[in-house]
């Protein structure tokens, strides 16, 4: 067991040098941001100058040894931009982020399950194929559209909600809205087929035998059990949102990590990009470590050798 | 039966909003109750507010900052925080300045003052990112007071010009010092019509009048400048009341505008990019101007403006725009007239016309649409082009490292100097990092016009290269965009050419 968490441990923190490394370079594949950082009329020399205070004159392997040095040490440099630490802009952020992704994920949760379990109560009926399809089409629609869309009937049309920014409950609910939209899906189907499967083992037979009604057997005993990869996939769920809610967050300029990741994308500003990724990779992981721990203690049949 | 539930779960949640929610994000100032409060929606957030240090444009720091020089609402250069202006010799320019004003934190403003704010911008060692606007100057010289020189390297024209825009904001020297770069780019303090309140990175930032502003308190007691990146958004935070100005209404969102009871569209003819499709004039085909001309011939600008753009922008020749110093009105040249094409591609031995590449890039009005028209067009005089989408960031080094294609889309404007130098001299001078002409005599002209302080001699000088440049078409001639704004119907504003916004120019509409 000890023995487990710790090579599960390890594992992750090799995941998270890992994505360090890759942001690292892959985000300079498109050159450096020393000509993004001044105005067009600016002469080479200029740029030159700029390149060479910021460091970004020296070998790229130099310029990784560094970052590593200082990624040890906590310091994950400042931004170009904002000239402020980069990773106190970042954690500045994500207290938003998260507030939106907890909701987000909240509705997913309860509509998906909702969703799976009628499915599976009502196998294979018009309302299984009804509901099977309806997650599926919120699934395939784009998330600006959904935005859009929920902007136009909530905001311009019924004068409801504000159509953007933080401020408070209201300014969160549309788009709370939009990124449940994609995760109701996986949540209801996963529901639905564990839920069947379990529904068809033969301890629910027994039960069966003894004599209780369909639907308490089906919520009391199958429910409990049914419930275990549905964690996977929750919390696969709420780590894509922390790091996905990046069109969300432009559409209804919700100010998270998302909207600050396109900025530092889009203008280059190398420090924000990499202390960014950095640490939604960290929850990303984070959050899967702790779900592996929690089906070890939920289920009985994962013996660890 | 399940949808009714979602349906009905839907409806409460709704109802349940409806009860504890009141709509009112920004302002509606009907009925003029109380003080006026405004929201203003942008693209962007700020990154900084040290206008000595900015890395996008100054449409909010020039709210809490004064130049020496300002525009009045005609974009005429009138005094600011100089009372006065003139040229004492061929590179020293005097400025007189005005007495009696203060920072909003007390200290006084003198010619000390002024000094202070050039020379941490004209320092090297401080990579001011716009330091090339003021790079003509040598030093700034403390007369008395009240009385500084401008000393600068060579004749230049522009001193007042480069006096009306950053990176030229004053700052007060005592409190920048001991605050620090950084900290002053997070609480600034200057002599304006507004004073910093807060800045909510991401989201907005809040300022308020300055009850002892020299040139009278402003009647917009708060403004808050929000950011919101999607124009979508922006339209609808508008159509909603959340905001009662919104910079850039995308042309498909003008209708939403103007058929809105609560709000109305401000259309500012050529205050965009001067659109066009650059050639590499040092390789083949290009090289030969009579490809060029044949390219331009060969394009029905007038029906790409009139059915892709809807409007949104006006066919020109010129390259200088007509609020410009040194506009000389509009030349005619090359109608559309796909035989003419033909037979300059023959002339020039290309009878079966060649095949290109055209770079775009998602800044301009409908971009990719225009190109595959442009596309399409050329087919038709046997040009095959290849539409190439570039990434933004990517874009923006691409010109510059010369890595583009044959023929590349650029915008180029003269930004808030509303000067011809700005306009065209980092796209046609030789060697400049966005020009790929070369010609000797538009080059020798160029430097001149920048150059001299006689204003005749500078304005022939800009209509001899504009005719030299329409012959030779080192470009296919497009369009000049406009620009929209949406606002409020209680508020009294028009948007500018310079494209600043100044929040004590707005006032409440008599109802």
């Amino acid at each position: 067991m000890k023995r487990y968490v710790l090579k599960r441990f390890l594992q992750s923190l090799l995941a998270v040098l890992g994505a360090a490394t890759i942001v690292f370079f892959i985000i300079r594949l498109s050159g450096d941001p020393a000509r993004l950082m001044l105005p067009p009329e600016a002469s080479e020399d200029q740029v030159a100058a700029l390149r060479e205070s910021l460091g970004f004159n020296q070998p790229v392997w130099i310029q990784y040894i560094d970052y590593l040095k200082n990624l040890v040490t906590g310091d994950l440099g400042n931004s170009l931009y904002y000239k402020d630490s980069a990773l106190s802009l970042v954690l500045g952020r994500m207290p938003a982020t998260i507030d939106l992704a907890v909701s987000a994920i909240l509705i997913a949760v309860v509509l998906g399950l909702g969703a799976g379990i009628l499915s599976a109560y009502k196998k294979n009926s018009f309302v299984d194929h009804a509901l099977s399809g309806g997650v599926f089409l919120i699934q395939s629609l784009p998330v600006f559209w959904v935005g859009i869309v929920l902007i136009l009937i909530f905001a311009v049309n019924l004068h409801l909600l504000p159509t953007s920014g933080n401020r408070g409950l209201t300014s969160l609910m549309l788009p709370a809205l939009t990124l449940a939209a994609y995760p109701i899906a996986p949540i209801a189907r996963t529901m639905r087929a564990s839920l069947i499967e379990v529904i068809d083992q033969s301890y629910m037979t027994t039960s069966k035998a003894q004599g209780f009604s369909k639907r308490r057997r089906v919520l009391q005993r199958g429910l409990k059990n049914a419930f275990l990869p549905v964690i996977t996939v929750i919390s696969l769920e709420f780590g894509v949102m922390i790091a996905g809610a990046v069109v969300t967050e432009t559409i209804f300029s919700w100010p998270g990590v998302g909207q600050l990741i396109i900025q530092g994308v889009s203008n280059r500003d190398f420090p924000l990009v990499q202390a960014s990724i950095l640490i939604i990779s960290i929850i990303y992981i984070f959050i899967n470590f702790i779900t592996d721990l929690i089906y070890l203690l939920i289920d009985p049949r994962i013996k660890v050798q | 039966m399940n949808k009714t539930k979602l349906l009905t779960i839907l409806m409460a949640l709704t109802i349940l909003i409806a009860g504890c929610s009141t709509t009112s994000g920004g302002s509606s100032n009907s009925a003029a109750e109380g003080p006026l409060e405004i929201t203003i929606a942008r693209a962007f957030d700020i990154t900084g507010l040290d206008p000595g240090f900015l890395t996008e444009n100054a449409q909010v720091v020039d709210n809490i900052f004064d130049t020496l020089v300002k525009r009045d609402e005609n974009e005429k250069l009138v005094p600011g925080l100089a009372e006065s202006w003139s040229k004492v010799d061929d590179t020293t320019w005097e400025f007189k300045l005005r007495q009696g004003v203060k920072f909003t934190n007390d200290e006084t403003f003198n010619a000390e003052a002024v000094k202070y704010s050039i020379d941490r911008v004209l320092n090297p060692d401080n990579n001011a990112p716009t330091a090339s606007y003021i790079s003509t100057l040598q030093e700034v010289k403390v007369i008395d007071e009240y009385t500084v020189h401008v000393i600068t390297k060579k004749p230049d024209p522009l001193v007042p010009t480069r006096f009306n825009r950053y990176p030229t904001e004053i700052l007060p020297p005592k409190y920048t010092e001991e605050a620090g770069q950084e900290q002053f780019a997070q609480k600034p303090v200057g002599t304006g019509p507004y004073q910093f309140v807060s800045w909510e990175k991401g989201s907005s930032v809040e300022l308020e009048a300055n009850p002892n502003y020299w040139g009278g308190e402003p009647e917009v007691k708060k403004v808050t400048f929000r950011s919101i990146p999607e124009a979508s958004t922006r339209v609808s935070a508008l159509l909603n009341n959340e905001v009662d100005i919104i910079t850039a209404v995308s042309p498909e969102d003008r209708e939403k505008v103007t058929s809105s009871t609560t709000a109305k569209l401000s259309t500012v003819e050529r205050a965009g990019n001067t659109v066009y499709v650059g050639l590499k004039t040092e390789e083949e085909p290009f090289n030969n101007p009579k490809v060029r001309q044949a390219l331009n011939y060969a394009i029905d600008v007038k029906s790409i403006v009139e059915n892709v753009l809807q409007g949104a922008a006006v066919e020109t020749n010129s390259l200088i725009g007509p609020k410009d110093f040194g506009y000389a009105g509009e030349f005619d040249a090359y109608e559309y007239d796909p035989e003419k094409a033909k037979a300059l591609l023959t002339e020039a031995g290309y009878p079966n016309g060649f095949s290109s590449k055209l770079d775009t890039v998602g800044w301009y009005i409908k971009n990719t649409d225009v190109a595959q028209v442009i596309a399409e067009q050329l087919k038709a005089v046997g040009i095959n082009i290849t539409v190439n989408n570039v990434e933004s960031s990517v874009y923006r080094t691409l010109v510059p490292s010369g890595k583009q294609s044959g023929m590349y889309v650029l915008g180029w404007s003269s930004t808030n100097t509303l000067d011809a130098d700005a306009a065209i001299y980092a796209i046609l001078r030789s060697g400049e990092s966005y020009s790929t002409y070369a010609n000797p005599d538009v080059d020798a002209k160029l430097d001149e016009a920048r150059s001299t302080t006689d204003e005749a001699r500078r304005t022939a000088l800009y209509k001899e290269i504009q005719e030299k440049v329409l012959q030779e078409a080192p470009r296919i001639f497009l369009y000049q965009e406009n620009q929209y704004y949406g606002i409020a119907s209680d508020l009294n504003w028009n948007g500018r050419v310079d494209g600043s916004i100044p929040v004590s120019t707005i006032t409440a509409a008599n109802q």
